[in-house]
Order: C-alpha cells, then sequence, then structure tokens
C-alpha cells in the first residue's frame, strides 16, 4: 500500500458518502450568502458578554487594530456551524462505512482487491479525523473572507469603518490555530471515531442503536449496582473535555469563568496546544488504538455470513 | 501435473452448531488448469472457495502460491483475483471511479485492456453501477477482472441470475480473452452443463468432501458409460455400476475403474459428460 494507493482510499470514502463535501459546503454558502443578504450591519452586530448589553463594536472603536483583532476572532466563530453539521454527518459516516459494505455485500469486491483490512479501516478513520476536518477548515478559510469581503463593503463610510482594515498577520495566525485545534480536536475524539468503526464493522443491524446502547447500559448497571456514575462521568468528559479544555467551560476557578473567555478572545488566544499536556488524551489514543484493531479483526471475518 | 497453485488438506469448517460445511476436504490445483467445482447446494463450495481466498477461519493445512490464506491474505490478493458472485459491485461506484479506483489499488492491472473490453458492451463510464443491468454489471466486473493480471482467477457462481445470452458471453470472454495457459481458473457452479466444455478438471464436492478429483482426460479412463437395454440388464447391474437409470426404455449405467472387455458386447459404451458423473456421485449410488 503505497501513498497513491492509500490517497485513494480516501477519494473512494468521499465518493460513497458525497454528503461529508457537499453538506459543510451548502452550510458555508449559506452563510455567506446571508451575509450578503442581511441589511443594516451596524445596528444588527451586538454581543453580549455578562449581561453587560455593551455595544461590542462601539465600546471598543478607540482602538482600530485591537477592533479588527476581534472583528478576526467573530469571523472565526463562523466555523461553528461548519464544525455542528460536520460532526453530525461524521457520525452518520463512520456507523456506515464498515456497515454498509456488508449490507450490499460490496465488501466481496473490496476485498478482492488488494487492499489490506488494516488500509481500508485507517482510510476511514483518516477521512474522519483529517480529510474531514481540512475540509471544513478551508471551507471556513474561503467563507471568512468572503463574509469579511462582505462587512467591509457594508462598513464603508460609518464610524465601523475600521472593522474593515485587514490584519493579513492575525488573520493567518488564527486560521492556523483554527487548523491546529481542529487536529487536537481529532487526536481527542479518536476514540469515539473508532467506538462507532468498531460497531459499524460488528453490528449485523442496527449499528446507530448499538452505538448508543453499550456504553448507556454500562453506566446504568453501575448507578443501579454501585450508585457510581464514574462510567457515565468518563463519556461525558470525553464527548465534551475538548471544549472544557478549549474555553474552561463549566470550572470554577480562574480558567471556567466568563473572564477567561472573554481574555481568550481578546487575545487572540483559542489554542487548544495545553490539551497535548493532558494524561487523557494519550489515554484515549490507546483506547483509539485497541478500538481500531478489533475492527479491523471483526471486519476481516465479519463478511463471512 | 504442473507445479499445484492450491494445496488443500483435510480442510473442516462447521458454522455454529451441528452444520458442517467442510469435512475433510482435500485436493490440489495445478498451474495452467481450468478446475469446476461442482455440487450441490450447501456441498460446501462456497466455503471452500472462501477458505481459499481468505475470508473465512477453518482447521487444517491449506497453502494457495505457497501462501497461507488465514495470515497472509494481504500478500496473496496481488496475485489471486476473484468474483464472489453477481451484482456485488455497490450501487452508487461510477464506471469511470471503479476504473480509477482498481487502476490505483492493483499493480497488475491494465486499465486500457479494461476500457477496451468496456467499449465493446453497452456500459458507458459515466453510468453508475445502480443504473446497470444485473448483466451489465457482470460485465463490468469481469472487464475489470480481466484486465488484472493475475495467478489464479476463482469464480463464484458467477452467471447466476443471468440470462443465456450474458452466461454465453461470459464464458466467451473468460476463456477467449483472458485464459492463456499460464493462469488458472477455479469456477463453482451447480449448473454443471454450462462449464463443462471448458474445464480442464472437475472437483465435485458433496456434505463436505470431495467425492472426485480428476482432469477430463482421466475421466474417460476410469469411467465408463453403458447404455443397454432388455435382458442385457441384469448382466449389467451384476458388475455393480455406480449409478443407473432409465432414458426412453434404456438404461443408463455408470461404472467406476470397471474394465471395458466385461462391459463389452452388453450394450453401447462412451465416457460419461461431466453431468452424467455429477448426477451419479450426488445421488449417492444405485436407485
Amino acid at each position: 500500500m503505497n501513498a497513491k494507493s492509500f490517497i485513494m482510499l480516501l477519494r473512494r470514502e468521499t465518493w460513497e458518502h458525497r454528503s461529508l463535501v457537499w453538506v459543510p459546503l451548502v452550510v458555508a454558502a449559506l452563510i455567506v450568502v446571508s451575509a450578503i443578504l442581511s441589511t443594516n450591519v451596524t445596528n444588527s452586530i451586538e454581543i453580549r458578554f455578562d449581561g453587560e448589553d455593551a455595544k461590542f463594536f462601539a465600546r471598543l472603536a478607540v482602538d482600530a487594530a485591537k477592533q479588527s483583532q476581534l472583528f478576526a476572532v467573530w469571523m472565526s466563530s463562523l466555523i461553528l456551524p461548519l464544525i455542528v453539521v460536520g460532526l453530525t454527518v461524521l457520525y452518520f459516516y463512520l456507523l456506515d462505512a464498515l456497515h454498509a459494505e456488508r449490507k450490499d455485500r460490496s465488501i466481496l469486491f473490496w476485498q478482492s482487491m488488494p487492499v489490506s483490512d488494516t488500509a481500508t479501516v485507517l482510510s476511514k478513520a483518516v477521512t474522519a479525523l483529517v480529510v474531514v476536518p481540512v475540509w471544513i477548515w478551508l471551507l471556513s478559510l474561503a467563507m471568512g473572507l468572503l463574509v469579511f469581503v462582505v462587512v467591509a463593503l457594508k462598513v464603508g463610510g460609518t464610524p465601523l469603518a475600521p472593522l474593515g482594515n485587514f490584519h493579513v498577520g492575525t488573520w493567518f495566525a488564527l486560521q492556523a490555530t483554527l487548523l491546529l485545534n481542529l487536529l487536537i480536536a481529532a487526536l481527542w475524539y479518536a476514540p469515539i471515531a473508532a467506538w462507532l468503526l468498531l460497531v459499524s464493522a460488528w453490528a449485523k443491524r442496527a449499528p446507530f442503536l448499538w452505538a448508543v446502547l453499550p456504553p448507556a447500559l454500562l453506566a446504568l448497571v453501575e448507578e443501579i449496582i454501585f450508585d457510581t456514575n464514574h462510567a457515565a462521568q468518563l463519556f461525558v468528559y470525553r464527548l465534551t473535555g475538548f471544549f472544557k479544555s478549549l474555553f474552561g467551560v463549566g470550572e470554577v476557578d480562574g480558567r471556567g469563568s466568563a473572564e477567561h473567555i472573554r481574555e481568550s478572545i481578546r487575545n487572540a488566544d483559542l489554542s487548544a496546544l495545553p490539551l497535548l499536556g493532558e494524561l487523557h488524551l494519550y489515554t484515549g489514543l490507546a483506547v483509539a488504538a485497541v478500538l481500531l484493531y478489533g475492527a479491523i479483526r471483526f471486519r476481516r471475518w465479519r463478511g463471512d455470513a | 501435473m504442473t507445479t499445484p497453485i492450491v494445496r488443500a488438506s483435510n480442510l473442516h469448517k462447521r458454522y455454529g452448531k451441528g452444520s458442517v460445511a467442510l469435512d475433510g476436504a482435500s485436493f490440489t490445483i495445478g498451474t495452467g488448469r481450468i478446475v469446476g467445482l461442482m455440487g450441490p447446494n450447501g456441498a460446501g463450495k462456497t466455503t471452500a472457495l472462501k477458505a481459499l481466498l481468505g475470508l473465512t477461519p477453518f482447521e487444517g493445512e491449506l497453502t494457495v502460491l505457497g501462501l497461507d490464506p488465514r495470515r497472509e491474505r494481504d500478500a496473496l490478493m496481488q496475485d489471486v483475483c476473484f468474483i464472489a458472485d453477481v451484482a456485488v459491485l455497490p450501487k452508487w461506484l461510477r464506471v469511470s471511479q471503479a476504473l480509477d479506483y482498481v487502476a490505483a489499488v492493483h499493480p497488475r492491472f491494465d486499465r486500457s485492456r479494461a476500457e477496451t473490453v468496456l467499449g465493446k458492451t453497452e456500459i458507458r463510464q459515466r453510468s453508475k453501477v445502480g443504473e446497470l443491468s444485473k448483466g451489465m454489471i457482470t460485465q463490468l466486473h469481469l472487464a475489470l477482472i480481466m484486465a488484472i493480471d493475475a495467478k489464479l482467477l476463482v469464480l463464484d457462481e458467477p452467471t447466476i441470475g443471468l440470462d443465456l445470452l450474458y452466461r454465453r458471453s461470459f464464458y466467451e470472454m473468460l476463456l477467449n480473452d483472458y485464459f492463456d495457459h499460464e493462469r488458472t481458473i477455479l469456477v463453482t457452479t451447480h449448473q454443471v452443463e454450462e462449464v463443462e466444455n471448458l474445464l480442464t478438471d472437475v472437483l465435485l464436492i458433496n456434505h463436505g468432501r470431495i467425492v472426485l478429483d480428476s482432469s477430463i482426460e482421466a475421466i474417460a479412463t476410469r469411467y465408463v458409460q453403458l447404455i443397454t437395454s432388455g435382458e442385457s440388464v441384469p448382466a449389467a447391474r451384476a458388475l455393480r455400476p455406480i449409478h443407473e437409470r432409465e432414458v426412453f426404455g434404456r438404461t443408463v449405467f455408470i461404472y467406476e475403474d470397471q474394465a471395458a472387455s466385461e462391459l463389452d458386447g452388453l450394450g453401447e459404451l462412451r465416457t460419461p459428460s461431466v453431468s452424467d458423473l455429477f448426477v451419479a456421485k450426488m445421488s449417492g449410488g444405485v436407485q
């Protein structure tokens, strides 16, 4: 399996699951169109912090450079809708990835080619954890630039005109941070992706049910027998841990406060790099490796029925 | 006999409890042969092929091209190709994508060859598999597989569900454009008449065991069919035929390892066809 073959495996995934490509694209296009159609930008842009009801941009109009920086941060938040739809299509993709081929028996064709089960399963994991995040990042880059141009044109000649100043360095530093965050998020969520692939490779039917049922049952049984909720906490931590670490949401000390979020945004510092220092990231990767190994083993023999 | 490409000895496989698919099957397949693996439904044909292709676990000793399919499947698939069934190409795949895919992942694929074969059919490169008829999907699959320079081609009921024209052209394409005496073809089917004229070797399987493993030439030396009627019938029956049936008032006996001299004068002698032998072996003795 050389690089050319592996890239073909990734392309194959986008042929079969075209929604991975076009759903985020449509959402990005909608955001750009709504930016173009929106009127009265000067009145409608308002961000609230801590219920202060502050007119965000008006208050900061004193420092044009700072203002544009903030603006860039705000622009980058446009990626969030893309991430939400991206996660949704990825959930369905991962559960379908090793299930559909057994259902339509095309696995017999794929296995007649000199492509190992390992390469196949890895190509699906890489599609979910690298290809789609990078695609979403590229879309957000293009979308952000377009929206920026639209808004710059609209604020021209108003007191908010400095918002149209484009700070190249700030912009690209932000994009680099976003890309880095997406890849770190991929590492954090790798065990979930691997679990979904395992279910997809194993379940004879209803993979959607099997994806949720065992963890839910485990948590329930633990609750009933031991009256504890370690399993539930572990699952919730894995689902929300990345954003917790990023924004410190829900914690009482400094990192979790609204003040901290505001500081992060003000300093354009939203990097998820600190997560690389967390042990949980690495235990998660070890779990992901075991689950992927299981998915590879299941794919090898599971078509045999 | 040329160097064997497949050596199987004492293969065992059971599904779940009770249902035995392979029960001590042993056979060898020589290079450059066209071997028909035939048996009734549930005889173990498909399981034997799956074992060869490393698609199912089993017990026993098996090497294909010197490799163990259980452990060395990835290496094996460089030199082995198979068509498992009709219509296993996924519906969403475009013909052009199928060509792109195989060209990228298979080092022995000759794309122009596949395109030439496809050019002789009605299949358009833009079409999706889901838009093609069953016969066309088989043509596409065969065009892809024939353009791969594999040492062993395995076909499992490749024409099941196809109409006569497609079945005929399938085997014609295979013989005329693919087979070249360096390659080995293993085909399973329960439609014996369809393939018996192109085979060099026959493997008959029943209840998970090989009941006949012979080249077509060797059939003529080991088996003889006697067609007779009237008072010769009791004498013929006394010589212990392996099978007996009535056709238009005449009785047809098949003998195994029976000296032709003993049968002389009892009636008309000829070599049984593969279909005749199939029926004789499967029905298990005199009826």
